[in-house]
């Protein structure tokens, strides 16, 4: 069994949005929801200035918080390491949403449901990659089996020292070059 | 999938709507995946190959359609620019097929903002009544055309105005690439050479950005070249989103890129540093040119571009050791498309830098592609028009300017000065994006007929006599598209699904029909199916093969590096001396030339610039990527700190942006990512059409800014040469 993860490396990002909107028609979501997230930091004075762009989407924790406070269960962890939501289950009140470390859940506000990123699972059921790796314009993106240690993205994530955005914080499977 | 998915979420909100659990008495989630798979299973995906229409690249993709509608898109993986890749807008421009306000039917105006619809027999008639009319009175090079050229424009758009006489088709490079073109095509013979960036060591980009105005292919590259270990140079006035792939950040002072290329190649060739061997064989004028450059100095260049000497020289040196594999690479608006007074001059000073470094043809350096060899319709039976007898209008004032473009505001100032009289714009907004607002505004109230061919009612629609509705590119076939580069190939954009507003129709129907009832109906006695059989019959290609594929390349005619072709300029040379110049009344060598203005201690240059998320003014009003703006404040203008902190602006703050031709009111970025004398202002934005609903009243247009005004080499539009002031005000 799988345990699927994703290394972004930020160093590539162009801050182009081609993930978002690739998610966004890939799931079908209002143009008002979008499941990544992008955060922009500029260090240093005129002309000697760094911008660094971290786009963020649900982070797939193995201690998953918005999983454990889920009244419902809607929001549960797949056998292969994917958190994904139950709409089903989903009564909108959004403890996920304060419970989440990166902000990573949005409310439909079509459905009430509170969704986030779901890493494409049924593209992946299929052996396709998610959309938002799909498209990356720099190849920034790489994603799967963190289990194996001879996948791309294993091997990536060991090459470049890769990190959770926020290790204090939990297990996050997406790892951050920076 | 879909289906499914929405039926439940279609539950989900009923159910939350009356309070309901929503847990009780449905299907769990692994019930529902295998629901999913059996339904996909079931369900056909249709995944029709075609071309984006997103920008000018035209990259290729593929469309997912599900029960008839366009679900997704996917960069199409054979196609040169996408390489399985597609930007933002590739992805959200497509959903124009299904925007709120299409044009659903042919209009005619009635007054300011005032339409009433029409069927098109009459729209036919009556526009080729005016036409006729017109052309008797003052002459068919009273007539002109201008279009953003896409497949099937380029090839009926010329033909149609043509048809009726005369020469005047243009393109909107007057506010594109109009300087560089022309500064390349006196140097190199052709208007762009391309780069190959992913085997290149030492690249410089001039106001080029890959991250913002985005070809897939282009990003690929370049990140492909970084993990090579290149050095990646960005000059810029500000540092632009390309900036993490890059290594150096040069924040040129706006408008001095030329100083800088200058001041390089005379490091270049006091360090002997140029390839002598390459000049000698493939160039002609050297010697004038390097007598010129002698006064260029590094230091002369750190007074003007504010770039340390020191620098200059080390960059310089270090591209000369590097040769061939380093480059500037050719841009497209750039800082050297139509900005500045000298960007001509500066397009023709890289075309010579890359000389002097011999990377012409060369593994990391510029290529000269090569076209695919396609068919032609047989001029027995379907007769091309004849040559127009007048020449085009913008010849004889800009003989630089590259003629196939030519000079698109030529047709406004015409107008202004009463000899142009009618003007059709297809699919191009001329009025808000080629020129000061005010003065096509002006221009076009004096033309006796504008019609405007565009799927929305942009700013030129609203100014026409008659709007004609095409569907959009998702709806519609095209001509085959050539796709020229190292290896050439063929592109096709096809229907992806069935016409949304059964009364639009698609350009190639539009112009065959107006040509009929202008009278010149035997210039399109053939179908769109028999121009693309004539142009695919030499390549052993068939139709069908084509329409499956979408993209075909020949890496069989791929370029030989090393190779060079023959140089398409009038001494089969490259020319660093050009008399072509010379006849024209221009100095045949690259001289420094100042912008026409320039800052004063209390204003700014407003410059401008693209953001990844749109393109020109076309995708400002479709809510899937307007949305991103508004998440982001992308609309604000970027101002420097320390100039903010002397005028009392915070970051967010409210201010009036004031120049010789407008006044403006927007929020600020207050930003270290931009040079003290510039204001940055995203060009997308600033849309005056009420009918476009999403993009309506969302930031303000750079272009009300531009003084109406022609760069003296190309004709280009000098869209930077332009002076704001800019003070805090309350909302």
């Amino acid at each position: 069994m799988a345990r699927y993860g994703m290394m972004i490396d930020t160093r590539k990002c162009v801050g182009c949005y081609a993930c978002r909107v690739s998610c966004q028609m890939q799931n079908e979501l209002p143009v008002e929801e979008s499941f990544i997230k992008f955060y922009e930091k500029e260090t240093g004075i005129f002309p000697n200035v760094k911008n660094e762009i971290i786009p963020v989407q649900c982070q797939h924790c193995e201690d998953a918080p918005c999983v454990s406070v889920c009244p419902t269960k809607a929001t549960y962890t797949t056998a292969e390491g994917i958190v994904l939501v139950d709409s089903e289950k989903c009564i909108g009140c959004k403890y996920c949403m304060v419970a989440c470390d990166y902000g990573a859940r949005t409310q439909n506000h079509e459905t009430g449901v509170v969704e986030k990123c779901r890493f494409c699972s049924e593209l992946v059921a299929e052996g396709k990659q998610p959309a938002c790796v799909t498209t990356c314009i720099s190849n920034a993106r790489i994603f799967g089996d963190l289990d194996d240690p001879n996948s791309e993205v294993s091997r990536a994530i060991v090459r470049l020292n890769a990190q959770p955005l926020r290790p204090d914080l939990g297990k996050a499977k997406i790892y951050y070059v920076r | 999938m879909l289906e499914t998915k929405l039926s439940r979420r279609g539950f989900i909100k009923a159910s939350a709507a009356t309070a309901v659990l929503a847990s009780a008495g449905t299907v769990g989630f692994n019930e529902w995946s295998k629901e999913y798979v059996k339904a996909s299973a079931n369900t056909k995906i249709k995944e029709i190959p075609s071309t984006c229409n997103a920008c000018s690249s035209k990259c290729g993709m593929v469309g997912h359609v599900k029960n008839g509608r366009l679900w997704k898109l996917t960069g199409h993986p054979d196609h040169p620019y996408s390489k399985g890749k597609l930007c933002a807008r590739g992805h959200g421009y497509a959903t124009v097929v299904y925007s709120q306000d299409r044009l659903t039917q042919p209009l005619k105006r009635l007054g300011e903002n005032k339409f009433e619809p029409i069927t098109w027999e009459q729209a036919y008639k009556e526009i080729a009544g005016k036409l006729t009319q017109i052309i008797k009175e003052h002459g068919p090079q009273a007539v002109a055309l201008t279009e953003d050229p896409r497949a099937s424009g380029k090839f009926y758009s010329p033909r149609f105005i043509n048809a009726l006489g005369s020469a005047n088709y243009y393109t909107h490079h007057v506010v594109c690439s109009n300087s560089r073109d022309a500064g390349f095509l006196h140097t190199v013979g052709v208007t762009a050479t391309s780069a190959d960036i992913s085997n290149a060591k030492y690249i410089m980009f001039i106001g080029r950005s890959y991250g913002d105005g985005i070809r897939p292919s282009s990003v690929q590259s370049l990140a492909a070249a970084r993990d090579n270990g290149a050095k990646i140079v960005i000059v810029d006035p500000r540092l632009n989103n390309t900036a993490n792939l890059a290594t150096e950040w040069l924040a040129i002072r706006p408008g001095t890129d030329l100083a800088l290329v200058l001041a390089m190649s005379h490091v270049l060739i006091k360090e002997n540093l140029h390839d002598l061997n390459f000049i000698k064989t493939y160039t002609v004028g050297f010697e004038a040119y390097a007598k010129e450059l002698a006064k260029y100095t590094p230091q002369w260049a750190e007074g003007i571009t504010g770039i340390p000497a020191a620098d200059i020289s080390r960059i310089a040196i270090d591209m000369g050791k590097a040769k061939p594999k380093a480059l500037i690479e050719q841009s497209w608006r750039g800082a050297f498309g139509c900005n500045y007074e000298n960007s001509t001059e500066t397009g023709r000073a890289v075309a010579m830098f890359n000389a002097l470094l011999g990377n012409y043809q060369q593994k990391g350096g510029s290529i000269f592609g090569v076209k695919p060899h396609l068919g032609k319709l047989d001029e027995q039976k379907y007769p091309n028009p004849k040559e127009p007898e007048a020449p085009k209008a913008g010849k004889k004032e800009f003989p630089l300017a590259y003629e196939g473009s030519g000079v698109a505001t030529i047709v406004a100032k015409e107008a202004l000065e009463g000899k142009m009289k009618a003007a059709i714009y297809y699919h191009s907004n001329a009025a808000l994006g080629y020129g000061n607002p005010k003065v096509m505004k002006e221009a076009f109230s004096k033309l006796d007929l504008v019609v405007a061919i565009d799927v929305q009612m942009s700013e030129t629609a609203q100014l026409a006599d008659y709007v004609l509705p095409e569907v959009t590119y998702i709806e519609r076939d095209e001509v085959i598209e050539s796709l020229s580069g190292k290896v050439p190939g063929i592109a096709l954009r096809q229907q992806m699904v069935e016409k949304v507003h059964p009364d639009t129709k698609p350009i190639h129907e539009i112009y065959t029909e107006l040509a009929k009832a202008c009278g010149v109906g035997q210039y399109f006695n053939f179908s769109l199916d028999e121009l693309n059989e004539a142009k695919l019959a030499p390549t052993g290609i068939t139709y069908k093969q084509l329409k499956e594929k979408g993209t075909i390349m020949f890496p069989a005619e791929e370029i030989t590096i090393g190779e060079m072709p023959k140089v398409k300029t009038p001494s089969g040379k490259i020319e660093f001396y050009s008399e072509t110049y010379k006849k024209a009344g221009y100095n045949p060598i690259v001289e420094w030339i100042e912008p026409k203005v320039s800052p004063a201690n209390d204003s700014f240059r407003l410059i401008t610039g693209k953001q990844a998320i749109h393109s020109h003014t076309q995708t400002a009003n479709l809510p899937i990527l307007m949305q991103i703006t508004k998440d982001y404040d992308l609309e604000r203008i970027w101002i420097n700190p320390v100039r903010a902190k002397e005028l009392g602006i915070k970051d967010g703050d409210l201010v009036e942006v004031k120049s010789s031709e407008a006044t403006s009111k927007i929020r600020v970025k207050v930003t270290e990512r931009i040079h003290p004398e510039a204001i940055f202002v995203p060009s997308h934005y600033g849309i005056t059409s009420k009918d476009l609903r999403t993009g309506y009243g969302v930031g303000f247009s750079y272009m009300e800014h531009v003084p109406f005004d022609f760069e003296k080499w190309s004709g280009a539009g000098n869209i930077h040469e332009v002076i704001v002031k800019v003070r805090k005000v309350n909302s």
